[in-house]
């Protein structure tokens, strides 16, 4: 059966290079579904999980923002970080969250900036819940 | 003719300090080959990027975003140095100094207002030493910078120049040629320019190609895109002078504390020699004492 290739970099690596029969990706505004023979597509991403699913197993990954390719049944990805749902920890993830929300917003850019931590803890806690 | 003894304490010095020395370059070694590593680990990235902005040059997507345009009064530059923590590492620190200090020179001849940020303690003391007065200094980068931290970094300079705080932004830095050449340059990252990141001659000619329609869909848009790629790539930019300084510092610590441990066994084998010649004619002297005396009592 034909699958898609998927291949998430990061700035420091190539984070996932991996082979799946059916992939979701979190794009800006909502998640995308990606099986064999997508369209050509260049698109935002946003905060959340991508799935991969091999066979029965489904493994997740919080992806942070970054941009999807997909061509030729290979879909790759480039984001600032991309961790196993694994790793993600409902406990730290809270506390980071709580540290973002105590961030000042004092200012305009301050306030995108904690806008940004807040739903950044937000999509890793949501995760995190799911693992 | 010197005397034995203190040849031999010498000597015993060399060779201590000779080992150290070998000790730091199979270190520097070591560290090298994973600084270098990531380095091409990160350059999956690099290449990604360009092929992203070459297929939204293709859609027919006129390149353009504020980080791209050169300002026409430019009223704050900032100059990022890049040295590493530790010294012995050859002439890897003071280039990187020098070129930063011409630069610097030239750059307050012409902006009325220049902010200086160093990172590694050696740029720190050197800039000190000149008197000149450094905004900003980072000691935390070691030999693996990891992408977190030069985000930081890179999402202020992105958010001063957004706000009209900065408009130009210089780095000098040790560029990363090949094994055997390094060299320090400065780069003026921001405005960024051109997008592409050093492209190969492949990105370029597809990127000349007319601007045909593209056989992608953009989500949400391409022009949205484009305002998200261009402050990635600068992002990956500078971090890639971080990993091309990371690999310089070690390439050079290894090749100075090769040259050092070859400079040791030269002294080692010269001062060998001179000691067994003393210790030769202290023995031949000690000799021709003892005969005198005999023959002094036989007479």
């Amino acid at each position: 059966m034909a699958s898609i290739k998927c291949i998430v970099v990061t700035p420091e690596a190539t984070a996932l290079e991996q082979e799946a029969d059916f992939i979701a990706l979190p794009l800006f505004d909502g998640e995308l579904g990606v099986d064999v023979g997508h369209s050509p597509l260049i698109g935002r991403l946003g905060l959340g999980e991508l799935r991969l699913k091999t066979g029965g197993n489904i493994s997740r990954y919080y992806i942070d923002g970054g941009f999807v390719q997909i061509a030729d049944d290979v879909v790759s990805i480039l984001t600032e970080a991309a961790v196993p749902a694994a790793e993600l920890n409902v406990a730290e993830e809270e506390r980071r969250l709580a540290e973002a929300q105590e961030q000042a917003a004092d200012s305009p850019e301050r306030f995108e900036q904690r806008k940004r931590a807040v739903n950044q803890a937000r999509a890793r806690l949501r995760i995190a819940f799911r693992a | 003719m010197a005397n034995a003894r203190a040849l031999d304490k010498r000597r015993k010095a060399v060779r201590n300090i000779r080992k150290i020395t070998r000790t730091m370059e199979l270190i520097a070694t070591a560290r090298f080959k994973k600084a270098m590593d990531r380095a091409s680990a990160a350059s999956a990235y690099t290449r990604q990027i360009t092929q992203l902005v070459s297929d939204l040059a293709n859609s027919g997507l006129e390149v353009t975003h504020p980080l791209l345009e050169y300002r026409e009064e430019v009223k704050q530059a900032k100059l990022l140095t890049l040295t590493a923590n530790r010294g012995l590492c050859g002439g890897y620190n003071g280039s990187v100094l020098r070129l930063a200090r011409k630069h610097w020179t030239k750059l307050t001849a012409e902006v009325e207002s220049v902010g200086l940020e160093v990172s590694g303690k050696r740029g720190i003391t050197g800039f000190r030493h000149t008197g000149i007065e450094i905004e900003n200094s980072f000691t935390h980068f070691d030999d693996q910078p990891t992408f977190a931290e030069v985000e930081a970094i890179a999402s202020r300079y992105l958010d001063d120049y957004k706000h009209g705080r900065l408009d130009r932004l210089d780095v000098a830095y040790t560029m990363f040629v090949s094994s055997s050449k390094q060299v320090a340059v400065v780069e003026t990252l921001l405005p960024l320019g051109a997008l592409a990141i050093d492209s190969g001659p492949a990105a370029d000619a597809e990127s000349n190609e007319s601007a045909g329609e593209s056989m992608y869909e953009f989500l949400p848009s391409a022009e949205s895109i484009l305002e998200e790629v261009v402050p990635a790539s600068f992002k990956v930019k500078l971090f890639k002078c971080f990993l091309d300084a990371a690999v310089s510092e070690q390439i050079s610590r290894m090749v100075a504390m090769k040259s050092a441990t070859e400079n040791a066994d030269d002294m080692i084998s010269s001062l060998s020699s001179r000691y067994n010649r003393a210790r030769q004619s202290q023995i031949t002297g000690e000799i021709m004492e003892i005969i005198g005396g005999v023959e002094a009592l036989e007479s």
